[in-house]
């Protein structure tokens, strides 16, 4: 990196209780540094605040955004105070598992430095990297289309709570350590009111659509409107999917008048042929030529969605780069074969360690052996089901008397519903956690004696209660649905907790629109009984 | 989405708003003084019937000069001379200046045809010409007159309290004055309504009404200036140096 760094910050510089290590990047208005905790006694930073009461502890490393605020910076800029409110009010009041979570803010306290005296810094969850990166090393990932829709789930998120991001580009979006994607920089990001919002007067001139290109402005800054994130979206598609932009033209310049000319209507849009078909009404759908003719990004995310095949479900890109410790398991031929067919089934790469969504699952995997082993005469222990939550799983389907309602079944559907993640979010379906529960279904199952919950519960939903929970709803749909339905019954009882025992018993078997669920719950329904057993 | 504005010769009835034609990126403009052949049409019988062609083209834009005798100068009014000369029959000639006058020979007259091109890009402080830094919207020239308008109107602001009395048009024009002789009430008024142009000043509640309009229009372009740091204290050397002259 040969660039000045805005921000220079000695490598081994102490803020709060972190030490900075290597640069990481720096962008127009700041410099962002790797950081490792060193302790808890404070360093040079004042003025802590964390944006949470009763957070969980620090990460063990994160990333350090300084910002040049002080009164001695030699950037003393008005607009930068702005800027970085906006930021930090966002992570603030926003937090979704697609978007970078800030850990707290600190303000160097150093005078003896000038340069950085009076500096903010957000602490950040720490990437592996940037899309930016990723497209230089290499151009149109394989992982592409899985990536888009990660990211276009950070997108709703962030437009279902109301904020308009402003700066979607590929070095505003990061890949973490187990492959999936945050939004991250959120300077220009406003909340929306009514209909639009006022952001900086700031923009990337390849991912600005075309009513923003020498819009007016007022003193409050420009008015922007979700479908901007969405242009920037079809942009960013078009460029991870057939490494070009959609505009034509050698500089940013030229494609920005190819842009300018296409929304007049004296040009037309030619995507590039590489774009694969399924994309190209996606992008097509992104990139018109107003703003009132854009798709909704709901609409787009069920797009991208059934686009990259993967429902509303989960799914996890393939590491970057495993940590060393996963290396031999995944040498292992079971594993492999897991990878194997999993990949197969979902047409993408899946993740191929077994320990997803941290916490408690991670650790106990290699040191719990009995965990690891609980309940193997029912539930196949080499299949990457997480030992964490075998016994969870086993125990709530021998509290059913339904002989359907199997450990295999409830793991299977585990699988297939969430890929085991505890902490999984989705707000645009309103469902959450390990088993998806929506909230106003759950409080009808949550309690073991049967009656339902005084209120609609609240997320988050922990597997302690979640896959209890889904037990019960099996157990009660079993003897619900009709005895002549062809195919597995297991089957059959995953599609009713989906869509519920009405609509199977009325569709006479699996409904059309949850056949590729059910289709993936008796794949895994296969891949977890262990050999000679269903 | 426009980048170019032509403004037409003054003729009498509109010597105070002359209007303002609006070109975006591949659009053209054909001027001469037949009135069915041309979009904009220049009643001077030493004009020819086909005079000539204006095309934006993105940020700048090119002139066609259609007469079969006449060159056509388009002078840079404030490059101190600065023109470029397109002969007769010359097609598509670039003109790189953001302002620009074409002087159009008329049987003894020479009647000015104005064009702006508010849209040139500047190099921003911090990012290069790479597509993917974000850049502020607003690129302006800081040797420009314009400029210097607006590092005077800013000024007391600047130097003084946040909520300092803007300083009137003719105060302005005194505070220029050393720097720039010819700054006058007019003049100034000039970079003023350009100045919201360029900085695609949105036109506030206040705009329907002549009286306190200029007024709102300098407040708002000094909150926008100082608020995006268009203006920032060390610009204030502007107001001590003549923009592209020697101080004597």
């Amino acid at each position: 990196m040969t660039e000045p760094y805005a921000v220079p910050v000695p490598k081994g510089y102490r803020v709060g209780v972190w030490e900075v290590r290597e640069p990481i990047a720096t962008g127009a208005f700041g410099s962002v540094y790797a950081a490792r905790r060193a302790g808890d006694a404070p360093g040079r930073g004042e003025g802590r605040s964390r944006p949470h009461a009763g957070e969980p502890e620090l990460p063990r490393t994160a990333a350090l955004k300084f910002l040049p605020t002080g009164t001695a910076t030699p950037r003393r800029l008005n607009h930068l105070r702005e800027l970085i409110e906006r930021e930090v009010e966002l992570y603030r009041r926003l937090r979704h598992p697609r978007l970078v979570r800030m850990y707290e803010t600190l303000t160097v306290d150093d005078p003896d430095r000038p340069e950085l005296d009076g500096a903010t810094v957000l602490v950040l969850e720490r990437a592996q990297g940037s899309l930016s990166a990723l497209l230089t090393a290499t151009p149109r990932p394989a992982a592409g289309p899985a990536l888009l829709a990660q990211i276009c789930e950070g997108l709703a998120q962030l437009h279902g709570a109301g904020w308009v991001h402003g700066d979607l580009k590929p070095a505003n979006v990061l890949l973490m350590e187990d492959g999936s994607v945050r939004l991250a920089d959120f300077n220009m990001a406003a909340e929306l009111e009514g209909t639009h919002a006022y952001t900086p007067a700031f923009s990337t001139p390849d991912y600005t659509p075309p009513e923003l290109l020498w819009t007016e402005i007022g003193e409050r800054g420009r008015r922007i409107r979700p479908s901007a994130d969405v242009w920037a979206f079809g942009v960013l598609a078009h460029l991870v999917l057939t490494d070009s932009f959609p505009l034509p033209g050698a500089t940013p310049t030229a494609r920005r008048d190819a842009a300018a000319a296409y929304a007049r209507g004296t040009d037309e849009l030619r995507l590039s042929p590489d774009l694969p078909e399924a994309w190209r009404e996606i992008v097509r759908g992104c990139l018109t030529r107003t703003h009132t003719d854009r798709i909704t990004t709901d609409a787009l995310l069920r797009r991208v969605e059934a686009a990259t095949g993967t429902g509303h479900l989960p799914f996890r890109l393939p590491r970057l780069r495993p940590p060393r410790h996963r290396l031999r398991r995944l040498s292992l031929a079971a594993a492999a074969a897991a990878i194997a067919t999993a990949a197969l089934a979902y047409g993408i790469g899946v993740r191929g360690d077994d320990a997803p969504g941290g916490g408690s699952g991670g650790s106990g995997a290699t040191a719990n052996v009995s965990a690891a082993a609980y309940g193997a005469a029912e539930l196949r222990t080499d299949r990457g089901v997480p030992p964490a939550y075998r016994l969870l799983i086993v125990e709530t389907a021998h509290d059913c008397d339904q002989k359907d309602v199997t450990p295999v079944l409830i793991a299977a559907m585990l699988k297939v519903e969430s890929d085991f993640d505890p902490d999984l979010a989705d707000p645009a379906n309103d469902e959450y956690g390990i088993a998806r529960w929506t909230p106003r279904v759950l409080r009808w199952w949550m309690n073991e004696d049967g009656t339902p919950g005084e209120t609609v519960p609240h997320p988050p939903f922990p597997p302690a209660e979640s896959i209890p929970a889904m037990g019960r709803y099996l157990c009660w749909i079993a003897p619900r649905l009709h005895e002549e339905l062809p195919g597995d019954r297991r089957v059959l009882i995953a599609a009713a907790y989906r869509r519920s025992y009405r609509t199977v018993n009325a569709a006479g078997g699996v409904p059309p629109d949850v056949r590729a669920y059910a289709d993936r719950v008796a794949h895994y329904l296969k891949e977890y009984a262990p050999p000679g057993k269903r | 989405m426009y980048s170019i504005i032509v403004v037409p010769p003054p003729t009498t009835e509109d010597e105070r708003n002359r209007p303002q034609i609006r070109l975006a990126p591949g659009e053209r403009l054909t001027f001469g003084r037949s009135a069915h052949d041309n979009d904009l049409r220049i009643a001077h019988d030493g004009v020819s019937r086909r005079a000539g062609e204006i095309t934006a083209q993105g940020a700048f834009w090119i002139l066609s000069n259609l007469s079969r005798e006449q060159t056509y100068v388009v002078e840079n009014p404030e490059g101190a001379g600065e023109h470029v000369k397109v002969a007769p029959g010359r097609l598509d000639a670039p003109i790189p200046f953001e302002f620009s006058r074409i002087v159009l020979p008329a049987a003894g007259d020479l009647l000015p045809l104005e064009v702006w091109a508010p849209r040139h890009d500047y190099l921003s402080g911090t990012g290069g010409l790479d597509g993917a830094t974000t850049a502020p919207a607003f690129s302006v020239d800081r040797t420009k007159r314009y400029f210097a308008v607006l590092a005077a109107l800013c000024e007391p602001r600047l130097r003084g309290t946040p909520h300092a009395p803007l300083p009137t048009v003719d105060q302005v024009a005194d505070r220029l004055r050393p720097t720039w002789p010819a700054a006058s009430r007019t003049s100034v008024q000039w970079n003023i309504d350009y100045l919201a142009v360029k900085l695609r000043l949105k036109p506030g509640p206040e705009s329907a009404d002549p009286g306190p309009r200029l007024n709102g229009k300098k407040e708002s372009l000094v909150s926008l200036a100082l608020r995006f740091d268009l203006v920032r204290e060390d610009d204030l050397a502007v107001l001590a140096a003549p923009p592209g002259r020697v101080t004597r």
